[in-house]
């Protein structure tokens, strides 16, 4: 029998396969691949209930995500605010997690300045309301009580945009940008109990949590990770980081499956030694 | 009644009224205490009634001019979920009171407790309790606080170091005396250490990275995962892994448990994670809880068949009655 | 009495949350929007909860000198330079708070996160191993999958587009579901044994 080369030895050192990783992901970002993306059915759906909305609709986008996700939920949440803001609806932005207050008033404010939309008139932000059972719950019962002030401090009883807003039945559409189990309370708490639609954009390793609610019509749409960024850019007629990430995320799955073929090269060169 | 609806305070209003200090002098406090003195489940089970009963003759006559619309019918399917549901784990409940001992099937990563405990003994290191990113509220966590009960209660016979690192200040402050009374009722009070029960951050990652430091530093011979994990399963089960701690793991979260599985020596899938209080206390009444569960598993399943066959022909009512 | 108050004060709310949601008394919709203020106003008392348990135990540490106590101190330090700068100069765009945020916490934090990449790496290497029949299906899913989710599965062959989402759709929702139903029910027994005081180890009291 052949002597198993180091490299086929079933416990190939993990920092090999870190350094592997980092090159998989880098050398497409330097040197674009543009690889073609399809667009799925779930992503479809959210596109096509956007494009139904007027604009006198009112959209929630809570920014559910904290900053160490923040590079692949910015793609997920430009991807949907463009679309907003080119149909002209109208947007209310808040956050249940802390961390996503700045973030998502960034990515709210440079998408708004794009469109030229007026604050108070076209969107709004909101800010950050702690507890989030008690806040999804509270946002069906009385929106003002739960948000007295706008970010800045202006009243939203003054703001145009929120004056007339009393609970979920003057929102035609909640949409959580994730990178947690956030969605779950807005399924169990403002879907299950108020009837509310809601869609998800969250990154792809708590994206596959919620095809079950898709599937059983509890989620209006999901926007699953960099790869439904992609698609939702391509909807939009508008590539951008989406598009660009899904090229290193191509690379860094063609480079598992080669580890999971030489793993098992290896397992199987050992097990026929033995 | 002068109460007006829409006013936030009128709670306070309506609670100066004549009757309800009336009620509140002599029947509220006789009912709590029945509920508080030592009885038997059957005449707690009655006490608890007849307070409900009182909030809700209660309620009525407080509010009996205003108009109420007492039930929402689009809820009659899920009121009668419940109705089953609270009758069959109560009724086995009761069971399982009567019978005194029940059996349920083994479960390998609970059965490997003790190893788990035994090992960090023998080798002199540390034990490492995460009940992940779950607010108190979660019954996820509180099923992990049960878990942590019976395990503190092990590892205090030993005398192993226990660390646990939290991501809720809530969950450290029910976590400390979770361990204290778990250190006292084995005989080991002296044994336990605050400091080594305590809040990190409530940042995901923040904590991933603490928890990782910690791995790395303190070197765990065993970890144990037990609450609400999200994408930071992988990184702390293969971060555990790479140090050869021992690793048993359960959540609520059905994606993480994938990660779990491969990272991790054993894993608690399911409702096993939610029985594993019961398996480790062998507590009657739990236990019997356990079989309600699982006979209410074959309802649904039953009824998933049906729904099936019934739509597959065309039929939707089953479909429609349990939408509602 | 120090035990049964907690698990009366328990079994009370827990029967108040599952009547409102059925009953729409208008006293149990007042009751509700009560306990929904509440919710909120102890949050933020256990976030100081939660602040207070840091300081201690850091500054105990550092106290004693304990085993590499300099990372105490930069905890500690990062702490109370956040405090400083978001009280003293505002959180406001282009503030400093800000600046350290953007620039040092979400870099930090995306590096852990991304750590996420090398790691699902190392435990598909180690674990997607043909062993036998089970293992190889599996295997066979796993790959499937993971070229089936991104462009490259297409460019190969338009049938693993197809495949994955058939795979995630079909046995991967079934197990989830049955799964999710396991999990669910546990959820309800384990909250109906805590809301009747049958459960009370996470009250530190069993």
């Amino acid at each position: 029998m052949p002597v198993l080369p180091k490299y086929m030895k079933l416990n190939l050192d993990r920092r090999i396969i870190f350094i592997l990783m980092a090159i998989a992901v880098i050398f497409p970002l330097v040197f674009k691949l543009g690889l073609p993306n399809k667009v799925t059915p779930e992503v479809k759906n959210l596109f096509g209930q956007m494009e139904s909305l007027n604009d006198t609709s009112v959209v929630l986008i809570s920014f559910d995500f904290e900053a160490s996700s923040f590079p692949e939920v910015q793609p997920l949440a430009n991807a949907i605010l463009m679309h907003c803001f080119s149909n002209n609806l109208k947007v209310i932005g808040i956050s249940l997690l802390a961390e996503g207050t700045a973030l998502g008033e960034k990515v709210l404010k440079e998408n708004a300045a794009k469109y030229n939309k007026v604050y108070g008139k076209d969107y709004v932000f909101l800010g950050f309301r702690p507890q989030v059972t008690a806040t999804i719950l509270a946002l069906g019962e009385d929106f003002h009580k739960v948000f007295p002030e706008d970010y800045y401090g202006g009243s939203t009883a003054d703001l145009e945009l929120t004056k007339n807003i009393k609970n979920y039945k003057d929102i035609s559409l909640i949409i959580s940008v994730t990178d947690g189990d956030i969605p779950f309370s807005w399924i169990n708490y403002a879907v299950a109990r108020y009837n509310k639609d809601l869609a998800v954009l969250a990154t792809a390793v708590m994206a596959t949590s919620f095809y079950p609610f898709l599937n059983s019509g509890q989620i209006k749409g999901l926007v699953n990770g960099l790869k439904g960024a992609a698609e939702y850019e391509i909807l939009l007629k508008k590539p951008g980081m989406g598009a660009r990430g899904m090229d290193a995320q191509s690379m860094a799955h063609l480079l598992i499956v080669l580890l999971v073929i030489l793993g098992n090269i290896g397992y199987w060169m050992e097990r026929r030694k033995k | 009644m002068e109460c007006i609806p829409p006013v936030a305070g009128c709670s306070i209003h309506w609670m100066h009224s004549k009757t309800f200090f009336l009620d509140k002098q002599v029947l509220f406090p006789t009912l709590v205490s029945n509920l508080s003195r030592r009885m038997n489940l059957k005449g707690k089970i009655r006490s608890l009634i007849s307070l409900l009963v009182f909030f809700v003759s209660f309620s009525s006559t407080a509010l009996a001019a205003e108009e109420v619309r007492w039930f929402d019918p689009q809820k009659t399917g899920l009121l009668i979920g419940i109705f089953i549901t609270i009758v069959l784990v109560f009724g086995f409940i009761l069971y399982g009171k009567k019978k005194g001992s029940l059996k349920i099937r083994s479960i390998p990563g609970l059965e490997a407790m003790d190893e788990a405990v035994g090992r960090a003994t023998e080798m002199g290191k540390p034990i490492l309790f995460s009940s992940g990113l779950g607010k108190m509220e979660r019954v996820a966590t509180m099923a992990s606080m049960n878990i942590l009960g019976s395990v503190a209660e092990k590892i205090a016979e030993y005398n192993t170091p226990l660390i646990i690192p939290n991501y809720d200040p809530m969950v450290t402050t029910v976590a400390q005396e979770v361990v204290k009374e778990s250190f006292s009722k084995a005989g080991h009070p002296e044994s336990f250490k605050q400091e080594n029960i305590y809040f990190v951050t409530q940042s995901q990652f923040g904590y991933v990275a603490a928890v990782d430091g910690i791995m790395l530093r303190e070197k765990p011979a065993t970890n144990l995962f037990l609450g609400t994990f999200e994408a930071e399963s992988l990184i702390l089960a293969e971060t555990g892994n790479s140090i050869g701690a021992l690793q048993i793991a359960g959540t609520d979260s059905t994606i993480q448990l994938s990660f779990f599985i491969v990272a991790c020596d054993y894993t608690l899938i399911g409702e096993e994670f939610f029985a594993a209080s019961g398996y480790l206390t062998k507590d009657p009444l739990v236990l019997g809880s356990i079989k309600g569960q699982d006979f209410l598993k074959l309802i649904i399943g039953i009824l998933i068949i049906a729904g099936g066959i019934f739509s597959t022909l065309g039929y939707n009512f089953l479909i429609n009655f349990l939408g509602k | 009495m120090r035990r049964q108050i907690p698990i009366v004060v328990c079994f009370v709310f827990g029967i108040f949350m599952l009547a409102q949601f059925f009953v729409s008394h208008p006293l149990l919709t007042r009751g509700y929007q009560n306990v929904l203020d509440w919710m909120q106003i102890i949050f933020v008392f256990a976030l100081l909860v939660g602040a207070l348990s840091f300081l201690i135990l850091h500054l105990d540490k550092i106290s004693k000198q304990q085993k590499e106590w300099g990372y105490n101190l930069v905890a500690l330090a990062g702490l109370a330079a956040m405090v400083f700068l978001g009280f003293f100069k505002g959180i406001q765009k282009d503030s400093p708070f800000l600046w350290v945020f953007d620039n040092l916490q979400v870099p930090m934090q995306s590096t852990m996160f991304s750590l996420l990449a090398f790691f699902v790496a190392s435990a598909a290497y180690r674990g997607f191993r043909a062993r036998n029949f089970q293992s190889v299906v599996l295997l066979v899913a796993g790959v499937l999958i993971i070229l089936g989710r991104v462009p490259l599965g297409e460019m190969l062959h338009s049938k693993i587009p197809e495949s994955a989402t058939w795979i995630l759709n079909v046995p991967s929702m079934a197990a989830r579901r049955g799964i999710l139903i396991g999990i669910g029910l546990g959820s309800i027994a384990t909250s109906l044994r805590i809301i009747v005081g049958i459960e009370r180890t996470y009250l530190g009291k069993g």
